[in-house]
């Protein structure tokens, strides 16, 4: 039996697109940060509020992180595709552009399904986990998926307009790092945060994101997991729609 | 050459492709290709052939004029039309596994199924001679074993019509050869192919029919002799004489060469030897040979040689389209 496109693309960039060093370091540098972090900042902290322990509010913070992990993952399949051409090669099958962009996003999404499920793992021993309603369980991983959906539309849409390997990465890099250490993934926003902070934490989609992780893991859902909800779900739309415009004015041709 | 079917898979009808406005990649591009048949695209670097190939394999939309593939515009054309082509780009493609792994994952792509892939991929492996190499990883390979492997990879999958962008850069002579005697052996049974190549000799050899590109345009279409016959002005006549000819006949043999050549150019000239090309080759040869029984000087040698496909588009690329009525105005 033949799968569909899609799923053929998915399968493809699992077993072609990654080799297993990268996917080591993507997946194992926050389940170290979790382990490290964690640890050292518990004997400092001694709470931080619904979530009791500071290993305990930054569990549900990495999780919702791992959007990040999975969309830095697809963005590199996709350049490493333009780089050795296979992009052109693929349009040129019996493929459409659509579901090849749709099977980077599927794969943005099984990456950072893949990540959530090994930081759930690491946590498990320091911090425990708590048991999750299937409403709260269905949050989570709607949050994850649009999260994902929405970094890895912005990675593709920026990597379909760049030549330049070197500056493809470099934006890579410093989107990755603002994103996660300007939101509430490590720490939490208080009255004591300077207000220029409070705007740029608030104004990033990931501090949303862990937000809601959080309130799922605290069972604490508020009107404002729905809003956040609503408008990651924008993002993500808006972002999609973007990469496939962007897909559509793709040029073909040497990439550095 | 082959049999060529009549029914026409490709066609580019005004054909043009603009990066930007006013700026034309390719242009007024005019051609058909039928079933079976090998259509080579010639042209220096930059001259639009990628572009075409790009267009006719609907990578590019047209931004004016049109074409059909398999009978449908080239703007309607989708997965469907696609499944039945094969592209091997001039740019290298490649996935992050080895040789072999490339070859079944590309056959996996194309739908095909689990025991036909890997027969296949032997087969590849074998005539592609990548059989010693199939565990290391495609960016291992030299240059020259990377294009077999991007060749023998598009070769995995079932297709109508094949699209080579210069296949056979990088390749010695003996793998070229057995790359273009498997092509040909395709082309017997039925796979149209589209090939562009700077190396004049395999277009020569292997395409029924070819097109010669410049600045974006066709500047013509048709088999390669007849493509050679229509440049005479590039046959090349050779004459060689018992004897030096003394001053006095050199002087009587140039203003004859001078009043009655056409395209009148010298390639080389010794006292008993002359080398040059005409466009009325026969009628020189006559004339020399007239002028030399008049003046009692032996010819011991005297031949036309037809022009070779490179001086033809020597000739077509620097001087421009044949004249009105010739094959730069057919339409293929």
């Amino acid at each position: 039996m033949t799968l569909p496109p899609v799923l053929r693309l998915v399968v493809r960039n699992f077993r072609a697109s990654i080799d297993p060093i990268t996917l080591l370091v993507m997946f194992g540098q926050p389940a170290f940060l979790i382990v490290i972090l964690g640890t050292m900042f518990n004997q400092l902290i001694p709470s931080v509020g619904a979530s009791g322990s500071y290993v305990a509010f930054l569990v549900p913070g990495m999780i919702a992180s791992q959007m990040i992990t999975g969309a830095v993952l697809a963005g590199r399949i996709f350049w490493l595709d333009r780089r050795w051409s296979m992009v052109e090669q693929i349009f040129s099958g019996p493929f459409r552009r659509y579901e090849y962009l749709a099977a980077l996003l599927l794969t943005t999404l099984l990456f950072a399904l893949v990540g959530v499920g090994i930081m759930a793992l690491v946590a498990l021993p320091l911090a425990g986990l708590p048991t999750l309603s299937a409403v709260e369980l269905a949050v989570i991983l709607a949050t994850i998926g649009l999260g994902a959906t929405f970094f890895g539309g912005l990675l593709i849409a920026i990597g379909s307009r760049i030549r330049s390997a070197n500056l493809y990465f470099t934006i890579q890099s410093l989107l990755q790092y603002f994103l996660i250490f300007i939101s509430t993934v490590y720490y939490p926003v208080s009255s004591k945060t300077p207000v220029v902070l409070k705007v740029v934490v608030y104004a990033n989609p990931l501090t949303y994101a862990a937000n809601t992780v959080r309130d799922a893991f605290t069972h604490s859902f508020g009107p404002g997991d729905l809003t956040a909800g609503i408008v990651l779900g924008g993002l993500a739309l808006a972002t999609f729609g973007l990469a496939v415009a962007m897909f559509r004015r793709l040029e073909f041709g040497p990439v550095q | 050459m082959r049999t060529t079917g009549t029914e026409i898979i490709a066609e580019a009808r005004d054909l043009g492709y603009a990066y930007r406005p006013g700026q034309f990649a390719v242009r007024h591009l005019d051609f058909q290709l039928r079933r079976g048949e090998v259509f080579g695209l010639l042209g220096r670097n930059g001259a639009g052939k990628t572009t075409t190939v790009r267009l006719l394999t609907t990578l590019l939309p047209p931004t004016e004029g049109g074409g059909r593939l398999f009978g449908k515009e080239l703007t309607a054309c989708g997965r469907a039309e696609r499944a039945r082509i094969g592209v091997v780009l001039q740019s290298e493609s490649l996935d992050f596994v080895s040789v072999e792994q490339n070859l079944r994952l590309y056959a996996f792509l194309w739908g095909v199924d689990r025991e036909t892939a890997k027969s296949r991929a032997e087969e590849m492996l074998e005539l592609f001679e990548l059989g010693p190499m199939r565990e290391r990883k495609p960016w291992a390979l030299s240059g020259g074993e990377r294009r077999r492997f991007q060749v023998a990879r598009e070769l995995m999958h079932d297709m109508e019509l094949l699209f080579l962008d210069e296949p056979t850069v990088g390749l010695d002579a003996l793998t070229r050869s057995r790359i273009l005697d498997y092509l040909a052996t395709r082309a017997r049974a039925g796979l149209s192919i589209v090939f562009t190549t700077h190396i004049l000799h395999e277009a020569d050899r292997l395409c029924d029919r070819i097109g010669v590109m410049s600045d974006g345009r066709l500047r013509t279409v048709g088999p390669p002799a007849e493509i050679k016959r229509a440049y005479r002005g590039a046959r090349t006549v050779e004459a060689e004489f018992e004897r030096a000819l003394n001053p006095v006949e050199a002087q009587e043999l140039d203003a004859l060469l001078a009043h009655d050549g056409d395209g009148f150019s010298w390639i080389e000239r010794r006292a008993d030897l002359l080398l040059f090309q005409a466009a009325n080759a026969e009628s020189l040869v006559a004339s020399l040979a007239r002028w030399a029984g008049a003046r009692g000087v032996e010819m011991t040698r005297i031949a036309v040689r037809e022009a070779t496909l490179e001086e033809a588009f020597v000739h077509i690329v620097s001087e421009g389209p044949a004249p009105e009525g010739t094959l730069a105005r057919r339409r293929a």
